[in-house]
């Protein structure tokens, strides 16, 4: 069976591509469909889902919800997918660094990397938030950089574990020169860890950014930052719930996605992973 | 044991150099901290008198330097926006946070490695099925929604918890629950690969073979090889769990360490951010220490 062949038989994967393909396009056609997400109407405020003109319903400044929650999917896809893609290629980046050339790196390396991951996440974007503002950047450079030091840490792991291999050893012994060896033999392996990584942190970053929306340190307003939506609508909660409830599943469903998305190519990718399971299931 | 004392001594260096990080951080920031104290009718002279009293036009190393001899002393400083002493808020904050962060793990570890367990030993029928997915789906919520939406179904609705705020057991349910949410997702699955890696092992075919019953098979000896990953986990979640706090302490207005520090961020009240956020930072990198230290004395292959 090839890879394709596979990957349609794994239930979470094509799961996760179905809602990740629907998320993709509502974020897409969406603002072209429903038109500007600050119009205001104070005559409009709080509609309930199924309005005629707002199929999602208004909030209590009468904007469309539609309108906002589709531009919202844009803004929490864009923060996430471009965060994700500079961390993944930095911190694989600094990951092979440390684990192929070892020694005074590697040694500096890890202690930069311990000492970045004493700070948790949200706490880093907090302390960014306060020392250049609230907004979508402070997210953007926290969300980086404790991601790419995440990265380097997992694939460093990997890096060190793969060049003790009999392929490796026998390619220095052939007298390969050290970037033939990274790029030929130890990069190839690294891709898979990499690839799982980032679906796994493109969820943590939509989750990462909607979160610092919500208590006031993300975007800011009139941009429509799901997080902050769901912040707008408690307050309405027993007038209408839908304010809060449909940014909040949209988040959901992206975050369920790209986890689906992640634990399917883990299945896929990782043969290890996949044998042991396999051969737990089958005793 | 020299890996351990190393990684100890690393520990504290790496605590220094954070707690300047904090500090910079801070006094690179663009805003105004007069705004937290001073009337917005100010006068410029005014606010410069205000930054020079609290000290803030000395160069940054002058004003560490001098900010950690007063903490040696005991003197934390005070708030900038009520001028309340921030020792003796310390104490209260950190008490809250402690007993919503110690309720979360309890529920994490109560709920995730039963469920977890249960979920392999009952692989692949419907009960897994739906442990593992409702699994799937509680890593995927974001829990400032979860938040609310627990607090519309069981207190607008039901009416059986308060909405917010503190003061007994009542007021803890719902933020504990929220603040563990994920946890307990993270743990049941952890906990059922875990088994079932060593499902898969010879020493439980030893078993199998001896005669012993398949639930003391696993609930004895599967389980006890498999909860130091669990276990050590826990110690590398002390920071997810307060970095959620934050998010969490704030929508349920729970009176600890995470809603001061949000809200002193939002009113640029520094001294409060700089004590509380170095608070965070001591509290995780011990966690990470306690993590690593402790897997290395539990599995002997890892000692030098």
């Amino acid at each position: 069976m090839n890879l394709f062949q596979r990957a349609l038989k794994n239930k979470q994967l094509v799961v996760g591509s179905v809602l990740g393909l629907v998320v993709l396009a509502l974020g897409a056609f969406g603002p072209l469909i429903f038109g500007a997400y600050d119009t205001q109407d104070l005559l409009l405020g709080h509609k309930p889902v199924g309005t005629p003109g707002f199929p999602f319903g208004t909030d209590a400044l009468g904007r469309d919800l539609a309108a906002r929650a589709t531009y919202g999917i844009r803004i929490s896809l864009f923060v996430a997918v471009s965060v994700t893609a500079i961390a993944v290629v930095l911190g694989t980046t600094i990951g092979l660094i440390a684990g192929y050339v070892k020694g005074a790196v590697d040694t500096v390396t890890s202690w930069i990397v311990d000492f970045v991951w004493g700070f948790p996440l949200i706490l880093v974007a907090v302390l960014a938030a306060a020392s250049i503002g609230s907004g979508l950047v402070p997210v953007i450079l926290a969300v980086g950089l404790v991601n790419t030091v995440a990265i380097a840490r997992v694939v460093r792991g990997e890096v060190l574990g793969i060049s003790e291999r009999e392929f490796v050893v026998a390619a220095k012994a052939g007298g390969y020169s050290s970037v033939r060896i990274v790029f030929r033999h130890i990069v190839p392996n690294v891709i898979p860890v990499a690839l799982v990584l980032s679906s796994y942190y493109v969820a943590v970053s939509i989750i990462a950014e909607a979160s610092l929306s919500f208590v006031g340190l993300g975007a800011q307003p009139p941009l429509p930052s799901l997080g902050q939506m769901v912040s707008d609508g408690r307050n309405f909660i027993r007038l209408n719930h839908w304010e809060a409830t449909i940014p909040g599943a949209v988040i959901f469903v992206m975050v369920l996605s790209v986890s689906l998305i992640g634990d399917g190519l883990r299945d896929l990718l990782d043969p290890r992973l996949r044998t042991a399971v396999e051969r737990a299931s089958a005793t | 044991m020299s890996t351990v004392v190393k990684r100890v001594l690393l520990t504290l260096l790496l605590l220094q150099l954070s707690s300047l990080a904090v500090f910079a951080a801070i006094r690179l920031s663009g805003g105004d901290v007069t705004a937290a104290r001073l009337p917005a009718s100010a006068t410029a002279e005014d606010r410069e008198l205000f930054r020079e009293q609290i000290g803030l036009n000395q160069p940054i190393l002058t004003q560490y330097v001098d900010y950690l001899g007063k903490v040696v002393r005991g003197d934390l400083g005070n708030s900038l926006t009520n001028n309340a002493k921030i020792s003796t808020l310390a104490v209260e904050k950190i008490r809250n946070s402690l007993i919503l962060g110690g309720a979360a793990i309890v529920l994490v570890f109560g709920i995730g490695i039963p469920l977890g367990m249960l979920a392999a030993f009952r692989r692949n029928t419907w009960l897994d099925t739906s442990i593992s997915s409702a699994a799937v789906a509680g890593m995927a919520i974001p829990n400032f929604w979860l938040a609310l939406l627990v607090v519309w179904l069981f207190s607008s609705t039901l009416g059986w918890f308060p909405p917010a705020g503190a003061g007994g057991f009542k007021y803890l349910v719902l933020p504990a629950l929220v603040l563990a949410a994920e946890g307990i997702a993270l743990t049941v699955r952890m906990t059922r690969s875990a088994m079932l890696e060593n499902v898969g092992q010879d020493f439980v075919r030893t078993l199998r073979a001896a005669g012993l019953s398949e639930s003391r098979v696993y609930f004895k000896h599967v389980l006890r090889n498999s909860l130091l990953p669990i276990i050590s986990l826990a110690g590398l979640r002390v920071g997810q769990i307060i970095g959620y706090a934050l998010v969490v302490e704030t929508i349920f207005g729970w009176p600890g360490v995470g809603q001061i520090l949000v809200n002193g961020v939002l009113r640029r009240d520094y001294p409060i951010v700089q004590f509380f956020s170095l608070l965070l930072v001591i509290v995780v990198t011990l966690g990470n220490l306690a993590a690593s230290v402790g897997y290395t004395l539990a599995n002997p292959r890892l000692r030098k």
